[in-house]
């Protein structure tokens, strides 16, 4: 099977226009000095008792009980069709919708729906609803005190093995390897759950944690006593608890979106990557990821530095900044992919195991329209993510300069900008391809 | 605490995003009535009056020998609208498969493949030998 960048497509998209690159990077580097210049002295992008009230009936709806075990039993039938297809379906990735459901509807999915809805994940996750169910056979959780000095790490390191999953194993695009994966993962996660309570799914599991943290950024938040609030997505992010570990995941996402913007260039093609095996991309990824984990722990140090901060400044004091930009870069690599190869899933799902003569939605017949979204438009929606997500960056980082290190002037933050506007040109650099 | 004036721009952001996630459900269509995949390209009797944008052909030619690609491998550029004439030898029984434009071809060591058709979707495209696994070329149209 074909050895695409994500796992599965019938395309890739095309370099961006030299100019349009070059007008990315000089935006995204105007801006950043433009902030550092000319913006507030004082934080004011509220805290934790910011934001409007949404109505009381909206928030028992979300919050209850019921509702939430009804999404999750229905989200957990999704899934085991899913993995029987997967195991028991047409052999073919091209006519299986399991690997399109993976790593395109859901994967990809997933951060419009948590950008706009908040932590859907954690509502929905059809492992919580298992784990709750299996409780009674196994006792209460003997670790759960435990769970807090782990922090996030155990989700950056069940994120790291989805995006190797997803962007590196040559068999990645079979239906058994997705409904091995599957399988596994719910296996590992329910164990970890009845070991250490249902809590770990806020802290291991990592597509929860991911739109989670994706969450962040949405306008749907919840107010330090609880209540549900639209509040602004700076407000959102600026006040994301700075557990240990967060700042892995962020690096995590960020390093593995930038392996697969290498993949699709003609130097990695052609030089690094030829063999396009398993050595060559489990390397490139992990090279990507100590590349952005480096930078970044450099540009936060050396600015915890000049702030004058006692100690050494934690990676995770600014690893919320940066969510933005790893934000930005997902929406550049997948939006075509959700757009136009995404039909395929509601194309496959009219006859989910190719028995002849089935159409449940009478669009088995059809055929993806790969010029739904022309080149123009993808060209202007990835540097517009791009430098949009940087721009918010540098507005966070800025903000929380301001709230750990008050009194120095904002040349302070010039190390972990700096580091910012490396990473935003070498996106668009990859974007451009070479 | 004030309250921030964020309804209209969230309501915004939020009817263009549903936009967008349902343009990606509804882009299905019917299928579309091309020529069907064929192992040799027919003579085009309509060679001699195609629409003004179609450009001259793209040829490219590739072979797959012991084990290796040869010929006009790696990224090749293709103008949109180009009518693509791509020729693949083989050592082996395969199945040629351009991605994208979904044309099929077989190909062995009887003779080449030759498949012809009018690059008229923008992207970059793979073109592989199936059950090899081999990537033989990459067509970047646009």
């Amino acid at each position: 099977m074909t050895l695409l960048a994500h796992g599965v497509g019938s395309r890739t998209d095309l370099p961006l226009p030299l100019g349009l690159a070059l007008y990315g990077a000089g935006a995204a580097i105007l801006v950043s000095f433009s902030v550092l210049l000319l913006f507030w002295r004082r934080p004011r992008l509220g805290d934790g008792s910011s934001g409007r009230p949404l109505p009381a009936g909206l928030q028992r709806v979300a919050d209850g009980p019921l509702v939430r075990r009804a999404l999750q039993a229905v989200a957990l039938a999704a899934a085991v069709l899913v993995t029987v297809v997967a195991l028991a379906g047409p052999r073919e990735p091209g006519r299986n919708l399991a690997p399109w459901v993976l790593y395109v509807t859901f994967w990809v999915g997933l951060v419009p729906a948590s950008v706009l809805l908040g932590p859907v994940w954690r509502v929905v996750n059809p492992l919580r609803l298992l784990a709750r169910a299996l409780r009674p056979l196994a006792g209460p959780p003997r670790a759960a005190g435990r769970l807090p000095a782990l922090g996030l790490w155990p989700a950056a390191g069940s994120l790291a093995v989805f995006v190797w999953l997803e962007l590196v194993l040559p068999q990645r695009a079979e239906p058994g390897t997705v409904g091995i994966f599957l399988l596994a993962y719910a296996a590992v996660h329910v164990a970890a759950a009845l070991w250490f309570g249902e809590a770990w799914f806020a802290r291991g599991d990592g597509f929860e944690v991911y739109s989670a943290l994706l969450g962040r950024l949405s306008p749907v938040g919840r107010r330090a006593d609880g209540r549900l609030v639209l509040r602004s997505p700076l407000t959102g992010a600026i006040t994301t608890p700075a557990e240990p570990g967060l700042a892995a995941v962020v690096v995590v996402v960020l390093g593995s979106t930038t392996f697969d913007g290498l993949s699709r260039t003609v130097f990695w093609q052609t030089g690094p990557g030829a063999a396009d095996d398993t050595l060559s991309g489990t390397l490139g990824l992990l090279a990507m990821i100590a590349l952005v984990a480096v930078l970044y722990v450099v540009g936060a140090r050396l600015s915890g530095r000049l702030g004058g901060l006692a100690g050494a400044a934690l990676p995770r004091t600014y690893a919320a900044s940066v969510l933005p930009i790893a934000l930005g870069y997902t929406i550049a690599h997948y939006f075509s992919l959700l757009l136009l190869d995404g039909q395929t899933t509601w194309i496959l799902a009219s006859n989910p195991f190719g028995t002849p003569g089935v159409d449940l939605f009478g669009t088995y017949g059809h055929v993806v329209d790969l010029t739904a979204v022309g080149p123009d438009t993808i060209a202007y929606v990835q540097v517009g993510a791009v430098v949009a997500g940087h721009v918010v960056g540098v507005l966070l980082a800025h903000e929380q300069a301001l709230r750990v290190a008050p009194r120095r002037p904002a040349s302070d933050q010039l190390p972990l900008v700096g580091v910012m506007v490396l990473f935003t040109v070498g996106g668009l650099g990859l974007l451009f391809g070479f | 605490m004030p309250v921030p004036a964020i309804a209209v721009p969230v309501r915004a952001a939020a009817a263009l995003t549903a936009l967008v996630l349902l343009a990606g459900c509804a882009g299905t269509e019917p299928p579309v009535a091309t020529p069907p995949a064929d192992a040799a390209g027919p003579a085009a009797p309509e060679g001699s009056g195609p629409a003004p944008s179609e450009e001259a052909d793209r040829r490219v030619e590739v072979r797959y020998a012991d084990g290796q690609v040869g010929g006009d491998t790696g990224r090749v550029p293709v103008e949109l609208g180009d009518r693509v004439v791509l020729v693949v030898r083989s050592d082996v029984a395969d199945e040629v498969h351009v991605h994208g434009y979904d044309r099929t071809a077989v190909v062995g060591p009887a003779g080449p493949a030759t498949l012809e058709w009018t690059a008229d979707i923008p992207g970059v495209f793979e073109v592989e030998l199936h059950e090899a696994g081999a990537v033989l070329v990459t067509l970047q149209v646009g």
